[in-house]
C-alpha cells in the first residue's frame, strides 16, 4: 500500500513536471524572465514521533512495558540532529534467575541521509550514531541456585525480592535505518541499532541483565542490538532551496 | 541501484543480530558454579600417603540412592554434593561394602558435614551458585570407626571451588 502510494506521487509529480515543460515548449518565443517556478525547495523543521513497536511490544508481551519519543531536527541538506527519550520496564526469566528491570534513557547524536531524493521528496535510508544513557533499577524477584550435580534436588531458591538501586549505564551506538514520508509530513520509520557498552554501574552480587535502551545484556560480550518502527510528523519551519 | 546494498546490508545486520543471541543463555559447563565437597583418605600410620578405600559405598543420608560415582569403587578421594537448600549434610561411607542375599557386610560410619551458605552470583546464564562457609566435618561415633581421624585443610575451611582438597579422612 505504501508502495503504490509513493508510485502514485511519483506519477503525479512526473506529468506535473511534464506538463511545465510543455508549457514552456509553447511559451519559447517569449523571453522568459520569470524564474523557473520548479525551483525545488525542500523541508525543514522539527520531526516528532513515538516508537510503534514498543508500544504493540507492551501490549502483546506480559513482560515488557516500554514506550519511546524520538526527534529529529534538520540542520543541512542530509544531516540531522537525532534523538530518543524512552522508558521500558523489561522482566527477564530464565530457569535461575527472574528479574525487573525498570528505568528510562536518552540518546542523542546524528542521522546522516545517504539517499538522493528525486525532486522535492523527503526519503530516508540513513545512518546515525548514537550516545545513549540510562538510569534504572533492578529488582531480583526470584533465583534457583545453579548447580551441576543434582544428587540433592531441589536446590536452594529464594522467592525474597531483592532491589539493586541507582544503576546507570552509557553506551554507544550505530543506526542504520530508513524515513518513507507516506502522506505529507507524515513518516514512518524503521531502523536497526548496534550498541557498545562504555560504562556501567555493577550491581553488588549481582549484573545487569537489561538495560533500558540497551536492551539485554550479553556475559560474554559488550555489544548489544536493537531495532525501531516509528511513526513521525513533521512540524515545518522553513524551506530551503534544494542546491 | 545504490540504495539496495544499503538495504541488503541493514537486513543482514538484523539477521546476524537474532542469531548471535542464543548461546549465552546456556550456562557453559567450564564456568565454575556450585562446588563439591573433596575428600582425600590417607593412611593414620604414614599420615603423608594416600591410602585406597577398598569397596566404598557412598550414600547420602535421606537420599533413595548411592551417589552413582561411588556405588561400591576403590578409591582415595571422593566428591560430595553438599545440600544447598540446608545447613547440614549427612553422608554414609560404608567400606568393604558387600551385599550376599541380602546380607550386608562392611563397616559404615556416617560423617556430618555443618556449613553455612552463602550465594554468589556468576552469569546471566549459570545465574548464582552457592559457597560453603565455616565448613566442619564430625565422624559420627558408633564404637567401630574405621575412620580414626579427619583434618581439615586450612583453618576455617571453607567450600568455594573444586581446585584442592577440602579435608582429610585417616585409616
Amino acid at each position: 500500500m505504501k508502495k503504490q502510494h509513493i508510485s502514485s506521487y511519483f506519477i503525479s509529480l512526473f506529468s506535473f513536471l511534464l506538463l511545465g515543460v510543455s508549457l514552456h515548449a509553447q511559451n519559447d518565443s517569449i523571453i522568459s524572465t520569470v524564474n523557473d517556478s520548479l525551483k525545488i525547495k525542500l523541508k525543514y523543521g522539527l520531526r516528532i514521533g513515538g516508537d510503534v513497536g514498543k508500544l504493540i511490544r507492551s501490549f502483546t508481551d506480559d513482560n515488557y512495558t516500554g514506550f519511546e519519543v524520538n526527534a529529529d531536527y534538520r540542520i543541512k541538506k542530509a544531516l540531522y540532529i537525532a534523538g530518543e527519550l524512552g522508558i521500558e520496564e523489561k522482566t527477564t526469566i530464565n530457569d535461575y534467575l527472574d528479574v525487573t528491570t525498570s528505568g528510562t534513557y536518552l540518546k542523542a547524536g546524528v542521522d546522516y541521509n545517504m539517499y538522493k531524493n528525486w525532486l522535492d521528496m523527503d526519503n530516508m535510508i540513513y545512518s546515525g550514531f548514537r550516545v545513549g544513557a540510562a538510569a534504572f533499577s533492578q529488582n531480583l524477584n526470584s533465583l534457583t541456585v545453579y548447580n551441576t550435580d543434582q544428587y540433592w534436588a531441589p536446590q536452594y531458591s529464594s522467592a525474597e525480592s531483592q532491589k539493586f538501586n541507582d544503576l546507570t549505564a552509557v553506551w554507544v551506538e550505530l543506526i542504520i535505518g530508513i524515513k518513507v514520508e507516506i502522506f505529507n509530513n507524515l513518516y514512518l520509520g524503521l531502523n536497526a541499532q548496534l550498541k557498545g557498552l562504555v560504562a556501567e554501574t555493577i550491581p553488588t552480587n549481582f549484573a545487569n541483565i537489561y538495560i533500558p535502551g540497551f536492551n539485554k545484556t550479553y556475559d560474554s560480550s559488550k555489544i548489544g542490538a536493537g531495532y525501531g518502527y516509528s511513526i513521525s510528523y513533521l512540524i515545518p519551519l522553513y524551506k530551503k532551496d534544494k542546491n | 541501484m545504490k540504495h539496495y546494498k544499503i538495504l541488503a546490508l541493514f537486513f543482514g545486520i538484523i539477521t546476524i543480530f537474532s542469531m548471535g543471541c542464543e548461546p549465552d543463555d546456556i550456562c557453559p559447563e567450564s564456568t565454575p558454579t556450585t562446588p563439591n565437597l573433596i575428600i582425600r583418605f590417607y593412611d593414620i600410620l604414614n599420615q603423608d600417603s594416600k591410602k585406597n578405600v577398598f569397596n566404598l559405598k557412598v550414600q547420602g543420608l535421606g537420599n533413595d540412592n548411592p551417589l552413582t560415582d561411588y556405588n561400591v569403587v576403590t578409591t582415595d578421594s571422593i566428591v560430595l554434593p553438599l545440600k544447598t537448600d540446608a545447613n547440614t549434610t549427612q553422608y554414609s561411607l560404608h567400606k568393604e561394602y558387600s551385599n550376599v542375599d541380602g546380607v550386608i557386610d562392611g563397616n559404615e560410619d556416617i560423617i556430618t558435614i555443618n556449613y553455612s551458605t552463602e550465594q554468589v552470583y556468576v552469569s546471566r546464564a549459570c545465574g548464582y551458585k552457592t559457597i560453603f562457609k565455616n565448613v566442619t566435618l564430625t565422624i559420627n561415633n558408633d564404637g567401630d570407626n574405621w575412620i580414626q581421624s579427619k583434618e581439615s585443610i586450612n583453618d576455617n575451611q571453607s567450600v568455594e571451588d573444586e581446585k584442592a582438597a577440602h579435608f582429610k579422612l585417616f585409616h
